[in-house]
């Protein structure tokens, strides 16, 4: 219980993080372009992800060689969603494009919790986790409200 | 790598046919589905590799798609990067944190509970950057629906704690 805490304040934590991120990228990609500006994200992030490697990971028995191919896809799908960004919200707007996105992660993220899918650990689909996607909705649905208001 | 990053806010929507937003808008859902497989696949592999190396997988083919892009995209007029101020570059240190932190949690919490709970830090530093100011943002009252939808997020996180 304890763990489960500390880890979903670590989680959210990251998200704050992340959106520090985008603040910091949206300004480099207006002046260097998106493709650039993500190339730039990746091989620092790459860089600094193999120093910590070197100096901190441990052994580990198995490699990224060693584990079926299709594992190792996930940078695929990141790349695609970027450039469908950059296509889609200059026509159908950041807000719409916003929620479609999250509709997709939310709606996906469930599937491959409750059928356990890709390896994952299966986490059936319980009435308090319908409850927090309900109310998440509703937080949206407020932050986007206040959002067009104040415009 | 990346997240829905954008803040649950800026809503500026310009004048499109209404066709083309119809069929662009299954491709957007598509393109946030992938977003979850990508964390789905990450989990998995950090338990196996180690989450720094399921982390450089990432980057590391990411780097390389992206390069491949760029050069066969053609020629690009722009200022190089040795001409911006440093602190524009500084986003691709904070990218690697939060690929570590999906690794880390997937295989504990789920997937969509992650991404409930990183929307809840994305939106809730949206809220108090501008309530504060911090950041050198311009600091401007947020009203009580903003608040309120803060609020409703802390919730849905409670409830997944104890879930």
């Amino acid at each position: 219980m304890m763990n489960l805490i500390i880890l979903l304040a670590v989680v959210v934590a990251a998200g704050a993080v992340l959106s520090v991120q985008a603040a910091i990228n949206g300004r480099l990609g207006e002046t260097v372009g998106v493709l650039r500006s993500s190339l730039l994200t990746f091989v620092v992030g790459a860089v600094s992800t193999g120093l910590l490697i070197l100096f901190f990971e441990p052994a580990h028995a198995m490699s990224l060689l060693d584990v079926p191919k299709w594992q190792l896809s996930g940078a695929l799908f990141g790349v695609v969603y970027m450039m469908v960004m950059v296509g889609a919200v200059p026509r159908v707007g950041t807000a719409v494009a916003t929620v479609a996105v999250i509709v997709g992660q939310l709606g996906m993220g469930m599937l491959i919790d409750n059928f356990g899918w890709l390896g994952n650990p299966q986490i059936e689909l319980s009435g308090s986790r319908i409850l927090a996607m309900v109310l998440l909705g509703l937080a949206l649905v407020l932050m986007y409200r206040s959002n067009t208001r104040q415009a | 790598m990346q997240s829905s990053s954008i803040d649950v806010g800026v809503a500026t929507t310009p004048a499109t046919k209404p066709g083309l937003r119809l069929l662009l808008l299954p491709l957007v859902i598509l393109a946030g589905m992938g977003l979850s497989v990508e964390a789905g696949l990450l989990g998995p592999l950090g338990v196996q590799v180690g989450h720094l190396w399921a982390t450089l997988s990432i980057f590391g083919v990411g780097s390389a798609i992206l390069f491949l892009l760029l050069l066969f995209s053609g020629p690009k007029k722009g200022p190089a990067f040795s001409d911006l101020p440093r602190w524009q570059l500084l986003g691709g240190f904070l990218g690697p944190m939060y690929v570590v932190v999906l690794t880390l949690a997937t295989p504990h919490i789920g997937i969509a509970m992650t991404m409930i709970a990183i929307l809840s830090g994305q939106v809730g530093k949206s809220v108090l950057i501008d309530h504060f100011g911090w950041f050198g943002a311009t600091r401007k009252k947020v009203n009580g629906e903003r608040w309120l939808a803060l609020l409703l997020i802390v919730a849905a996180l409670v409830l997944i704690a104890r879930g």
